[in-house]
């Protein structure tokens, strides 16, 4: 959910809606071609409803269905995609390609709904180990990385400038603290931030708990207690609204769009859009606690291959040249620049970072950005789950410290009972 | 959960066809006989299908669920190792359990109380009529015609405490900013919205209601010196009664299994949590359950059917004394 590059996918809000999808969705399954021999219409879901039929990924994923076959695209929020996938591997009318979310890749794997990447005939690529690593789980490579995103700390010079803050000042939490302070002092907002129950607040969370020296080993320690207090804090003292318990990535981002609040963490999907501002938007790297940049979660999809029982082979080749279509070495920048993201191997994506200047900024974070899963493989879920809970216990604790501890506490007793 | 209310429907169904079957069965030709019964199975056999196929299979495998582990493996390799009571006890143990009950019982109870008052309040002065008011009842319709997912966002901004007009309206009256979406208040939160929600329902039905009582009660009532109050308590009241059990029931059961305006408002955060949103998110493993509990989350379909049940059987009971 966290990936998803534009503001206008739709919410956790719309669940009527997703339901509705997912319906759909479904249905739509069952047209793939069955009979043995080629397949003939291949399918493709992805996390991203808000391109539409017309729109220019459609067009793009179009072209890459191999002569004589066309391609059904199905495209849904990345929480429905996976439910969705598992009943459609159950009545074995799966699609043959899916982009699916990272942190999905665990549980997906494990449920045997993928099938592993030599299988299939493709080569593990040249992405970087950090952005390939959730793909990898027990030994086996299940997806090819579709790109990465992260976070950073956006700004507006315009509010910064007239607190008289210096952007250059802020290298650990002690001067974005005071910073905050400043802002709002002078009539300003502070930061915006997703605090939303589930994934994606906990993605959002992670640069804080990370940089705090903290591990999802033991989300009770005193590192994991700090993080907690410093977002609590900033409820308290009203450096951050209120909405922050409710607010996804892009509610946030429509906070900030106002041009009241200094400071926004959020994603480099959005990096285009900052630059089409009414007011200048910059963006520096989030700060740890200790000073220098805090480590951030890598974002982004898997190209994976759902199994087949059926004429299994026919439907692996069709999504074989599928995949190499879209993420072959060669047409990911153009397939990561139409999703606005980062490719995953280090040599394209200094070409396009050079040929981009909203992108510069960037170049550090996504390199040392760290995949969620990679460390507790498919016990990320629930500790994630867990750490979300006790987010969400801390932002309503609004500062007061023993309930922090508390909640730290309790998240560190539910992910061991896990 | 409606199989409750079908309940009656077959019922009344089999009273009524049973006096028919009757003389069927009296002495003229046999072929006859055999005739209108297979024809009764004909006509009931759509019915039956329907129930079967829509209700009874798929709370079956609600209950099998709530008896085997299932996980997100069991789609693909078809396990799902038998379990007995242990998932029931671990969720009936689980330490989020007795709140997230509480919370549901105030969630219902306070929204049946306050939409059924306020429902009946209006349908009573709507019964006069003035002026514009068929105007004005259409008007109260609204909250029941716009889609949950615009009017729960809506609340959900209206409830915002830093910015939103409820607090800014209680700032008028010098009252503090109250953090409505907080762990604390969610609970009340998503009540306020669900009462607003579920008022033209109670509105509607108690107004057919009280179109059913005679005028003339009224207005020998009113030559005997009744003022409106007494009217209110001796006449329309207790004629409603068989009206307020129905809503009363179906608004249980709405309310029951809220899940919509719950979740869009504040996914289920802190004390809005209810039975049917805890479900929810385990079942799909959305919110703070990431991770797909699907045993779990029937475990608590049950429990949600069984009180529904229990609902049911209360009425039928409540409705047998009114007949008697």
């Amino acid at each position: 959910m966290n990936s998803t590059p534009t503001p206008g996918r739709p919410h956790g809000r719309t669940v009527a809606l997703l339901s509705a999808a997912a319906l759909t969705m479904s249905l739509a399954a069952c047209g793939s071609s069955e009979e043995s021999g080629k397949v003939t219409e291949i399918g493709f879901w992805d996390p991203y409803p808000q391109y539409d039929d017309s729109s220019d990924w459609a067009k793009y994923v179009q072209s890459c269905a191999p002569e004589g076959t066309t391609i059904k695209r199905t495209a849904a929020p990345n929480t429905d995609l996976i439910n969705n996938l598992t009943t459609a591997v159950r009545e074995d009318n799966a699609p043959n390609v899916v982009f699916l979310d990272n942190p999905a890749m665990p549980e997906a794997s494990a449920s045997g709904l993928l099938v592993p990447i030599d299988e299939v005939g493709l080569e593990a690529t040249d992405a970087d180990a950090n952005l390939a690593g959730p793909g990898t789980v027990d030994g086996e490579t299940y997806g090819v990385p579709v790109g990465a995103n992260t976070l950073g700390l956006y700004y507006n010079e315009k509010v910064l400038a007239d607190a008289g803050v210096d952007p250059a000042s802020i290298t650990d939490w002690a001067s974005l603290n005071a910073a905050l302070k400043k802002v709002t002092g002078a009539g300003h907002q502070g930061i915006t931030f997703a605090g939303v129950p589930g994934e994606e607040g906990t993605f959002q969370f992670l640069p804080w708990f990370w940089g705090s020296g903290a591990d999802m080993s033991d989300l009770g320690s005193a590192d994991a207690v700090a993080a907690g207090q410093l977002v609590s804090d900033w409820i308290g003292k009203g450096y951050a609204p209120k909405s922050a318990v409710t607010d996804n990535q892009s509610a946030s981002w429509d906070l900030f769009l106002a041009g009241e609040y200094a400071f926004a963490e959020n994603g480099s999907w959005f990096a285009q859009a900052a630059t089409e501002q009414k007011f200048p938007v910059k963006m520096m790297p989030i700060p740890s606690r200790d000073g220098g940049p805090a480590p951030v979660p890598t974002g982004g999809e898997f190209g994976v291959v759902p199994l087949h029982k059926e004429n299994s082979d026919a439907h692996y080749d069709a999504a074989k040249e599928v995949l190499d279509c879209l993420l072959g070495s060669e047409t990911q920048i153009e397939t990561d620049d139409m999703l606005g993201y980062f490719t995953a191997t280090e040599s394209t994506r200094k070409q396009q970072i050079a040929s981009t200047e909203h992108y510069q900024p960037w170049a550090d974070a996504i390199s040392s950005a760290q995949g969620r899963t990679t460390d507790l493989g498919t016990g990320y879920l629930a500790t994630s789950a867990a750490l979300s809970k006790a987010e969400q216990a801390a932002l309503n604790a609004a500062g007061d410290a023993g309930q922090v501890e508390d909640a730290f506490g309790a998240a560190a007793q539910e992910a061991k009972g896990n | 959960m409606r199989t409750v209310t079908r309940n009656p429907a077959v019922s009344t169904l089999e009273r009524r066809t049973a006096p028919e079957t009757v003389p069927a069965s009296a002495p003229p030709p046999r072929r006859r006989h055999h005739l209108s019964r297979w024809a009764g199975v004909a006509f009931v056999a759509p019915l039956v299908t329907y129930l079967v196929v829509f209700y009874a299979y798929p709370l079956a495998e609600n209950v099998s669920m709530s008896l085997h582990r299932f996980t997100r493996a069991t789609y693909v390799t078809g396990e799902a190792p038998f379990a007995g009571t242990d998932i029931y006890r671990e969720v009936l143990t689980a330490p989020q359990f007795w709140p997230i009950m509480q919370q549901t019982a105030i969630f219902v109870v306070g929204s049946l109380v306050f939409q059924y008052v306020i429902g009946l309040a209006l349908a009573t002065y709507f019964h006069r009529h003035f002026p514009l008011s068929v105007l004005l009842r259409g008007l109260f319709l609204v909250p029941w015609l716009l889609p949950i997912i615009v009017s729960a966002t809506t609340w959900q901004w209206m409830m915002d405490a830093d910015s939103g007009i409820v607090n800014q309206f209680l700032g008028a009256f010098g009252i503090d900013p109250v953090w409505w979406l907080s762990a604390d208040n969610s609970l009340w939160a998503v009540m306020i919205a669900n009462i607003w929600l579920g008022i033209p329902f109670n509105l509607v039905i108690l107004y057919s209601g009280l179109q059913n009582i005679s005028a003339e009660l009224y207005e020998a009532a009113a030559l005997d010196g009744a003022g409106p109050w007494r009217r209110f308590w001796s006449i329309t009241f207790p004629l409603l009664r068989p009206v307020s059990a129905i809503t009363l029931l179906l608004g249980f059961v709405y309310t029951l299994k809220v899940v919509d305006i719950i979740w869009i408002m504040t996914a289920g955060a802190g004390s809005s949590q209810t039975l049917a949103t805890w479900a929810y998110g385990m079942a799909f493993g959305k919110g703070t359950s990431a991770v797909i509990e699907y045993s779990q989350a029937s475990v608590v379909g049950t429990i949600l059917l069984l009180v529904a049940l229990l609902m049911g059987l209360v009425y039928l009971a409540v409705q047998r004394k009114e007949e008697a």
